[in-house]
């Protein structure tokens, strides 16, 4: 059994009868020690679906879902207090901008031993000893200081190491981290995203890492989850989504990285932007920005549906040569 | 720190100047003899007149008298009573622990109101509870005090007779002031029902006194509570799976009090300006009552060290407000 289980999680915003899908019927797992990258433009859901799975959906977004299980446990349908404490201690966050996630009033100190103490109890001696630990493990220098350091004296990176210590305070089994990297300097992106991957194995931990960053899940990832709009466009290991993208999106995702466009005067882009709330397309989300797209695409919308071992929401899913199967030639629009 | 506090320490006396130079000129522009006020109906005749004026010094330049002014108050003497004859100063210590008190208790009551009702308000953004404690706090805010304080003792003293109309204690009892502070003289006095008493007095004053700092803070506490409300921090603490209770009560409002404690501050200037009205409507023997009083008998020197004195208390209230607010703010602490 899977450690996650997600099965069509749908998150809306705004009025019963006219509401904004910021999650459209997103279903994936996480197992033991494993690392699923979930990839997309902003704006695309990713956050968003990882909110809801925290619980941390506020009315007036509703959250339903087919199935929404941790270990087994219907994290949907348990009472709040039950489901507070597995947030935090079996499943924990790390949030994408570590200088506005600490608490600008509270030591470093009292923000880590503070989820120790909800959730695993001890004297205050031995919590105090578990988060000098802790910012060892994080490899915070001279941790004794750090300790009685307030957010306001720390650099990025620094915040952002405290944030995974106090993330990891309570041996989660699942961690997630949304965009643990986008606000820091380039130079420590990668210490960060070393130190995460070796916390996750070294405890085993499922890790959910969300990023528009390719190249960080090419490298992180197992399995890699391409979103787009709220919907899932393409899933599958990622070895072979990288070699061979069978959603046109991917595809155009992976052809703006720098070092594939080599031989090219200018980087290549998508035109266009992610569909808001009052531009959705009646058909394909994508197919606005979708260089293979027909008549079909603007008029119905595709279902997700398995190509080659993979899942792809596309019409005519592309084959190891980069081209649209199943269509007329001469067809696009 | 200490360096700040000379800093703000040097602002003050600029202050204080401006304070004597508006307060001596101002109630001279009054109409009105302090002289003729005295003499009352009989009036007095022009030799007598002239050396009363000689007396009071009123005889050299305006310029003059100020100065001289200047340098009485320098060497701590404001002047004496033209009424009483009593040295200002002395009067104003018997009497201003009966305005502290007051104040304290509506500065008491606005805050353990006022932050309660913002944070509900803001808990609860668009909903009823939070239209009512805001409609609450609007009319609170637009409501004259002297208005307010006649509407509570019609309804509380008069119609139902919970609270006595005026004073500080019952005739009932007496004894000698210690502290100054009627709750405490009362308890330390012994006798029985007094605490009570004095109590009793206080209600209606405190809430005539406290309600537009209450309104105020109110105000204040849910706005700075939705903006602390949205921030990652708040998300993150929940993320780590704290009751709501605790998220809302430590994470939120501790960072939403920073800026209620600056509004908080400048309420004590607020306060011990309506404290003259509240004191007047409920015979409240303190500075505000005094002040109307000197004012009406063009009593010059208590009207300028009454309000030089006030002057001074409320700049001495900012000055630890905004050393305060380094406690509640770690980032403003280790800066300066």
């Amino acid at each position: 059994m899977a450690l996650l289980e997600v099965k069509n999680l749908t998150v809306e915003f705004g009025s019963e009868d006219k509401p904004f899908r910021a999650v459209d019927s997103v279903s994936y797992s996480v197992d033991r020690g494993e690392v699923l990258g979930i990839v997309g433009e902003s704006g695309s859901g990713k956050s968003v679906s990882s909110l809801a799975v925290m619980g941390l959906i506020d009315f007036p977004g509703r959250v339903t879902a087919d199935a929404l299980t941790f270990d087994g446990q219907d994290l949907l349908t348990m009472p709040a207090k039950r489901r507070r404490q597995i947030t935090g201690k079996d499943i924990a966050m790390i949030f994408q901008d570590p200088m506005s996630a600490l608490n600008p009033c509270f030591t470093v100190e009292a923000q880590i031993m503070e989820a120790l103490k909800v959730h695993e109890g001890g004297n205050k001696k031995q919590r105090r000893e578990r988060t000098l630990d802790l910012l060892n493990q994080v490899g915070i220098p001279d941790p004794k200081s750090r300790m009685t350091a307030y957010p306001h004296q720390l650099s990025g990176g620094m915040s952002q190491r405290i944030v995974i210590a106090m993330a990891i305070a309570c041996n989660p089994r699942l961690l997630i981290a949304d965009e643990p990297t986008t606000a820091l300097d380039v130079t420590i992106q990668a210490q960060i995203i070393d130190l995460l991957l070796k916390l996750q194995e070294d405890s085993d931990m499922g890790l959910l890492l969300i990023t528009h960053d390719l190249a960080l899940v090419s490298e992180a990832a197992n399995r890699i989850q391409v979103m787009y709009a709220g919907q899932l466009f393409e899933s599958g290991p990622a070895d072979s989504i990288f070699a061979a993208p069978r959603h046109p999106y991917t595809q155009a995702l992976l052809e703006a990285l720098p070092e594939r466009s080599e031989g090219h005067d200018r980087l290549r882009t998508i035109p266009g932007v992610v569909p808001g709330q009052y531009d959705r397309p009646a058909g394909c989300l994508l197919a606005p920005r979708c260089r293979y797209a027909n008549e079909n695409c603007v008029k119905a919308r595709p279902e997700v549906s398995d190509f080659n071992g993979r899942d792809v929401r596309c019409f005519y899913p592309l084959n190891d040569q980069g081209q649209p199967t199943g269509m007329a030639t001469g067809e696009t629009v | 720190m200490l360096g700040f506090l000379f800093r703000r320490l040097g602002d003050i006396i600029p202050t204080f100047f401006g304070v004597t130079l508006l307060v001596f000129f101002l109630i001279r522009l009054i109409p009105g003899d302090p002289i003729l006020m005295l003499a009352g109906e009989r009036g007095v005749d022009a030799e007598r007149y002239a050396e009363l004026q000689a007396q009071y010094g009123f005889d050299q330049p305006i310029i003059v008298q100020y100065f001289d002014y200047l340098v009485g108050v320098f060497q701590g003497d404001l002047g004496k009573s033209f009424v009483t004859k009593k040295p200002v100063i002395d009067e104003f210590l018997t009497l201003f622990p009966a305005t502290v008190e007051l104040a304290l208790m509506g500065i008491l009551f606005a805050v353990f109101i006022g932050v309660p009702l913002g944070v509900l308000a803001a808990i609860n953004r668009g909903k009823w509870i939070d239209h009512l404690t805001m409609s609450i706090s609007l009319t609170g805010y637009s409501m004259p005090i002297f208005w307010w304080a006649l509407l509570l003792i019609m309804f509380f003293s008069t119609t139902l007779g919970w609270t006595p109309v005026s004073g500080r204690l019952s005739v009932m009892y007496f004894f000698e002031p210690v502290t100054g502070f009627m709750l405490i003289d009362s308890l330390l006095s012994g006798e029985k029902g007094a605490f009570s008493s004095a109590v009793s007095h206080l209600i209606l004053p405190t809430i005539a006194l406290g309600t537009i700092p209450m309104a105020v803070i109110a105000r204040m506490t849910r706005s700075s509570m939705l903006e602390v409300l949205g921030e990652e921090y708040i998300r993150v603490a929940r993320a780590k799976g704290l009751a709501p209770f605790r998220v809302i009560m430590v994470h939120a409002l501790r960072n939403a009090l920073i800026p209620v404690i600056t509004v908080i501050g400048l309420q004590v200037g607020v306060l011990l300006g309506g404290a003259i009205l509240t004191e007047t409507i409920f015979s409240w023997p303190g500075i505000g009552k005094w002040i109307i009083e000197a004012m009406n008998r063009r009593d010059y020197p208590t009207i300028q060290g009454g309000i030089l004195m006030i002057a001074f208390v409320v700049m001495t209230m900012n000055l630890i407000v905004d050393l305060l607010y380094g406690v509640v703010n770690p980032r403003i602490r280790h800066k300066r």
